[in-house]
């Protein structure tokens, strides 16, 4: 009788996890596909799988990349995808809402219902898992497909990818659930942070070769141990969050000295006005507190430009020893590095909407100039600087180092005007929407390979083909410019309709 | 003198009609009311005469401005106040009001002063260096209410005026908006309270489907009358009850 009675509760306990997994499954979806367009949405996977078999095959043909170096970019891709969709899942509601408007998820329904918090979390991670292993670590692994008709990888490499990118993505989520979950038993995430360096760093002075003990070192032939550790992480961290997550938690409330503002608390708004070379440019101002003010502050612009820069050294570095030839770093750099005009834009749109500047007398063409400003007071002074550091590093000479200057700032400004035109103030919705997805990525190639193949062909000392390269970055900048005008009176007739 | 009006306005979303050939005129020194159910077109009638939002057919006109052609213009003149509108996250309120003097053209000063007489009245000054995104929606709600009134505006539009606030600030906006009227301003407050339309508003509009369907004075109600009843009747026809709609 008692087995009988143990029997039917845990049926039913499965019962309700299983009606909540697919009501999760099916909220996903929805709120994706409502978003982006159902037709759209559904359509990012092929989008997916159509680009990544394309640069495969065009990378690993031309030689300018091998299938392990694209291997390691697809798990480094899904481990930041995942800190990325547990920081958009787990920080709560209001996060949720900055993020992609008035939601309301069943993940935050427990004040609500008769269900714990903690089975919400967990269902929500095993959702993930299924959900974006499906709809996009699959595509990412299958576009490995022509390294099989190549003979340079097995059917069960990629499906063993398949299973290591979505571990990884795994990873990534329940690293940052865990952060969070601590965050809410009001730890310092600077203390977190600082354990975790210490532990790592302790690992690596003993000689512990930390990657074999990641989902990439599975892939690449990790011990029977060091597989057990890594597969065992993932469902640790997992519970270890649930564990510990603290719904109720909220943060005390922060005035303006709080928020890392020197001085008088409350005058930080008007100090940045007042820096500005711009007369009273309130919106301006008002963008640069943002970023500052949010988590992460301004050091996000540079930690994006920090990725870039070793992003750009690396693939310098391995192209000149697969090519033989030494690239010519300015241009090659100033073209790789630009593209961080892109983020930075997201994170100066991030934290307003366009329609709640219409409470004031300001139109889109206003909060457009002055998101501008904002661009060109943050992403180019930071973007020159780490193209100094760059050129330095990399031993430009001045020639080169003044034309990747040029294509530099140019093109920084060109992917503001396509960002803007195509985007514009949610550069967010690039992620998931398949047409704007693909017309972005062609208005940045467009001019990307060519300046970086360009980048090659300079090192053979031809001053014609630099100054046409120089020439290119005038005209992308004047693009660019051109762009932003049309973007002002689309988004002022699309805002209104 | 005719401070609001609007003539034939029509707009739709897809297969939904939010506005069928509304018409209101609505003049200077008046507290007009728009009350109706939900989605009988009250915020869209605001988003549209506040220029946030362009018409599909008909005319509005406001302090003799075209909020459709001049929609920089008319907000320059009028006060917004949304239904569910938050201050900046990361401003502060003192910050946030320093923001709206910038946009509006007001002295430093002048922002200073407007902006401790309101944090008396709706009891918030201890909140001012707070970051908005850590106030409650009721603190919120009191930001929001300053920044509408901040430049003094000739017009002011109100969705929602009371919400989230507690008993006592609810009465003191009231007696705000009744002192604010006398002083020869126009306030276009839409409200599904009834309670409120009847206690603040001068005229009262009832719309629904999207179209001004009756008018009443409260204060021309007979003793018999309520503005519930007429709210009934001309929503759910004669002798319709709060009973009957429901079990509809």
């Amino acid at each position: 009788m008692r087995w009988r009675l143990f029997d039917w509760m845990l049926r039913e306990e499965w019962r309700l996890n299983g009606q909540l997994f697919v009501g999760m499954l099916r909220e996903e979806w929805r709120l994706q596909a409502n978003l982006f367009g159902g037709v759209r949405f559904a359509a990012f996977p092929l989008f997916v799988l159509a680009l990544g078999a394309g640069a495969v095959w065009l990378l690993t043909t031309t030689a300018v990349a091998t299938i392990g170096t694209l291997v390691l970019g697809v798990h480094v891709l899904a481990f930041a995808f995942g800190l990325q969709t547990g920081t958009t899942a787990f920080l709560g509601q209001d996060a949720a809402r900055n993020l992609l408007g008035d939601v309301t998820l069943l993940v935050f329904t427990a004040r609500t219902l008769p269900v714990s918090q903690r089975r919400l979390l967990g269902v929500f991670l095993v959702k993930d898992a299924v959900y974006y292993s499906g709809l996009f670590m699959l595509p990412m692994a299958l576009s490995f497909t022509p390294a099989i008709t190549a003979g340079l990888l097995t059917l069960s490499d990629v499906a063993l990818l398949w299973a290591t990118a979505t571990a990884t993505f795994l990873l990534g989520v329940t690293v940052t659930f865990a952060g969070i979950a601590i965050g809410t038993r009001d730890v310092s995430g600077r203390i977190v942070a600082l354990a975790l360096g210490v532990g790592l760093a302790g690992a690596v002075v003993a000689g512990v070769d930390l990657v074999q003990y990641t989902p990439y070192g599975i892939y690449t032939g990790a011990t029977v141990v060091e597989t057990i550790v890594v597969l065992a992480a993932i469902p640790l961290l997992a519970t270890f969050g649930i564990a510990l997550y603290n719904p109720n938690y909220s943060k005390p409330a922060r005035t303006a000295g709080d928020a890392g503002d020197a001085g008088d608390a409350g005058e930080a708004y008007g100090r940045w006005r007042d820096r500005l070379p711009f007369r009273d440019d309130a919106v301006t101002a008002k963008t640069l507190v943002d970023v500052s003010r949010s988590s992460g502050g301004l050091f996000k612009v540079v930690f994006s430009g920090t990725i870039l820069l070793a992003v750009g050294v690396f693939l310098l570095e391995l192209a000149g020893e697969i090519a033989s030839v030494d690239p010519a770093p300015g241009v090659t750099l100033g073209a790789i590095l630009a593209l961080s005009a892109f983020t930075t834009y997201n994170w100066l749109t991030q934290f307003d909407d366009v329609d709640e500047y219409r409470l004031y007398p300001l139109d889109v063409g206003d909060v457009l100039r002055a998101k501008r400003r904002a661009f060109l007071l943050v992403s180019i002074p930071t973007g020159v600087a780490f193209y100094a550091v760059a050129i330095v590093w990399q031993f430009s000479t001045l020639g080169d180092a003044l034309v990747g200057l040029v294509v530099h700032v140019g093109l920084q400004m060109y992917l503001f005007g396509v960002t803007t035109y195509l985007a514009g103030f949610s550069p967010n919705e690039f992620l998931f929407d398949t047409v704007l997805f693909a017309a972005f990525t062609l208005a940045v190639a467009v001019p990307v390979v060519p300046i970086v193949v360009a980048g090659f062909v300079v090192s053979a000392g031809t001053p014609s083909v630099l100054a046409a390269v120089a020439a290119g970055g005038v005209v992308l900048a004047l693009a660019g410019g051109v762009l932003v005008r049309r973007a002002t009176p689309k988004w002022e007739r699309k805002t209104r309709t | 003198m005719v401070a609001i009006s609007t003539s034939n306005l029509r707009k739709r979303y897809g297969d939904v009609t939010a506005l069928a050939d509304l018409s209101l005129s609505i003049e200077e020194g008046e507290l007009f009311g728009a009350l109706g159910p939900n989605g009988a077109g009250k915020t869209t009638t605001i988003e549209i005469l506040t220029g946030q939002l362009q018409p599909d057919g008909g005319s509005a006109s406001v302090l003799g401005h075209d909020p459709v052609a001049e929609p920089i213009e008319t907000r320059r003149h009028v006060g917004i106040l949304p239904e569910q509108e938050s201050p900046p996250s990361f401003l502060t309120p003192r910050e946030y009001f320093d923001f709206v003097g910038t946009l509006r053209d007001i002295p430093d000063e002048v922002v200073e002063e407007r902006v401790a007489t309101w944090t008396e009245r709706l009891s918030y000054a201890e909140k001012l260096d707070t970051l908005s995104t850590d106030l409650s929606r009721g603190q919120q709600q009191k930001v929001m209410i300053t920044q509408a009134f901040l430049h003094k505006p000739e017009v002011v539009f109100i969705d929602e005026p009371l919400a989230n606030l507690d008993p006592i600030v609810q009465e003191r906006v009231k007696e705000f908006l009744l002192s604010y009227r006398d002083d020869g301003n126009t306030i276009f407050i839409s409200t599904h309270h009834i309670e409120v339309a009847e206690e603040v508003c001068s005229r009262v509009g009832i719309v629904s489907g999207g179209e001004l369907i009756a008018e009443r004075r409260p204060s021309e109600l007979g003793a018999n009358e309520s503005l519930l009843d007429t709210f009934l009747e001309n929503v759910g026809g004669p002798g319709a009850t709060v009973e009957g709609l429901v079990g509809r």
